[in-house]
């Protein structure tokens, strides 16, 4: 089996290299067309700023005034925050319902209602609690990522094989073994989804949350350059979001394929491997 | 009797009177089962589905409670899973994030702490089933009929001297089930186990067996018992024989006779 590995690996660096050039190559015929359709007033620059003056005011609110760094840090510890409380709540609460029958009885509807009412809704209700700091905010954030995590958690857990149950009793294991062993890494899958989900909406349910009411962060920034015509750092603002989205979700692809490595080839013959030699040191070569 | 070494043996299951009822009394599952099973016998139960052998099965693994009966495996009542009774389903059940050999080590893990002697002898087992050099492979770089390979080691990790096998091989495929099949044969006998087999396959619950108990449905009971006359190792041109034959139409006729 480790001979056939290295045929389904992962594509030559070289190749790889020369995608990255494409992608590139694509970018930059975009940036320029966009120039171009400026410059011959097809765009109205007033509301879609030059990429090149665009790129100047990367400059000057990252380097020269530096004043997007006190609010990029706001957003992103009030996403974090309220991520990491919110998908742990999410998380914890199902491992209790899935572990314990009756709790998903009376449960169920306030999580259905739950999921039936708009976050957003609630949002000024938890501004008029916590008010206009960074607490509601993470609130808020906590609240939209509850519920993904939450549900898959609980799907996870719910749906594993009959069968795989009666095994697990018939070889006598207690609720914690049968918890460590099969009901969690049975979930892990769709519990990485869930976070995956609750993610990607955390930094939308941030903005919204500035948008409503609030005195720092890059949502509050994007409104008050947008109500000053200040277009051009708006998009800065914007670009700044879109990067870091994109990081996110990266970030959260890599943590799905190290958690659940054995759904990916690559990783699956790598642990393989290094569980053969783990094994070889203790045991002895006659493995 | 020409098989002598079951027929001796002390009886490690007895059943009497065993029946179970689904729906608070209105469906029959399994209707007065009564039976003994002999150490290191090989039993096959045989039937279409629907016909209580699973639930008869599931019960001797004390995953259900009977409704009413005595059912005693080394002359203790069955209240629960036990130590030395070992069961084995159609689906491999193999957990994914472990290599063959840490789904082998599995039951020992659940057991209490697992030792270098528990590591050789999973690794042994993995020997015994052929699967040595996938001792590393997680399950889904298995086929369907390895997956099962693996299952059967660490069915026989456990050390349960008696194993209960519902339908292990129907999933697959004709020709991997008939090889598992003969390795089964080979494997029990080495390990001198206590088998109880489900199949709804005649042929095949003969050829595995010493004895086949015939189930029929609804309710489902021990309609007949077929006694397999063979000496073992079995080699697999036995199933072509007239004197095999024989045996597979002694089986349809308590089917029939009980229609």
């Amino acid at each position: 089996m480790t001979e056939t590995a290295d045929l389904g690996g992962r594509a030559p660096r070289s190749r790889n290299r020369a995608i990255a050039a494409k992608h590139l190559a694509i970018f930059l015929a975009l940036i320029v067309s966009w120039e171009i359709a400026c410059r011959f007033g097809w765009l109205d620059p007033l509301f879609f700023p030059y990429p090149s003056a665009i790129l100047v005011g990367f400059w000057r609110l990252y380097v020269s005034q530096g004043n997007i760094w006190p609010h990029l840090g706001l957003t992103m510890a009030e996403v974090l925050a309220g991520f990491a409380a919110g998908s742990a709540l999410g998380i914890g609460l199902a491992i209790c319902v899935g572990m314990v029958d009756r709790l998903r009885r009376y449960l169920k509807p306030y999580v259905i209602v739950l999921e039936a009412t708009p976050r957003i809704a609630i949002g000024p209700v938890i501004i008029a609690a916590f008010g206009f700091g960074w607490t509601s905010k993470t609130a808020i954030v906590m609240l939209v990522c509850f519920f993904a995590p939450f549900v898959n958690t609980l799907n996870g857990m719910v749906g594993v094989e009959a069968e795989k149950l009666s095994m697990f009793r018939s070889m006598g294991a207690n609720k914690v073994q049968t918890f460590t062993k099969l009901l969690l890494p049975s979930a892990l899958p769709e519990i990485s989804a869930g976070l995956r989900l609750a993610m990607a909406s955390a930094l939308g349910g941030a903005l919204v949350a500035e948008f409503i009411a609030s005195n720092a962060g890059l949502g509050v920034l994007i409104t008050q350059y947008t109500g000053t015509l200040n277009m051009t750092s708006a998009f800065v603002c914007v670009l700044t979001l879109s990067a870091l989205g994109y990081f996110i979700f990266r970030g959260m692809e890599a943590l799905d394929r190290i958690v659940v490595f054995w759904s990916d080839r690559d990783r699956i013959d790598a642990a393989g491997r290094r569980r053969k030699a783990a094994w070889r040191a203790r045991m002895g070569d006659r493995a | 009797m020409s098989h002598g070494r079951e027929s001796s043996g002390t009886a490690v299951i007895t059943a009497n009177a065993v029946r179970k009822t689904f729906g608070g009394g209105s469906v029959v599952a399994v209707e007065d089962a009564d039976f003994t099973v002999r150490k290191g016998e090989f039993i096959s139960l045989v039937g279409p589905s629907g016909c209580g052998k699973s639930t008869l099965l599931r019960m001797v693994a004390g995953l259900l409670e009977r409704s009413s009966g005595v059912l005693q495996v080394h002359d203790r009542d069955v209240h629960g899973p036990s130590r030395s009774v070992a069961m084995m389903f159609q689906k491999p059940t193999l957990l994914d994030w472990r290599t063959s050999i840490e789904n082998v080590l599995l039951p020992t893990e659940i057991a209490g702490r697992v030792g270098d002697d528990d590591r050789r002898k999973a690794m042994e087992l993995l020997d015994l089933t052929g699967l040595r050099d996938f001792a590393f492979s997680f399950p889904s770089q298995l086929s369907g009929g390895m997956q099962q390979r693996v299952a059967l080691a660490r069915l026989l990790q456990t050390g349960a001297d008696i194993l209960l096998l519902d339908e292990p091989f129907g999933a697959l495929d004709e020709f991997t089930r008939e090889h598992l099949n003969v390795e089964l044969m080979r494997i029990v006998a080495e390990v001198d186990a206590t088998t109880l087999f489900v199949t709804h396959n005649i042929g095949e619950a003969i050829y595995l067996a010493d004895r086949v108990f015939v189930m029929t449905p609804r309710p489902g009971r021990i309609a007949g018992i077929v006694e397999v006359p063979f000496e073992r190792p079995r080699a697999p041109s036995l199933q072509q024989g007239a004197e095999f034959n024989s045996l597979v139409s002694d089986v349809r006729k308590i089917f029939e006779g009980a229609k």
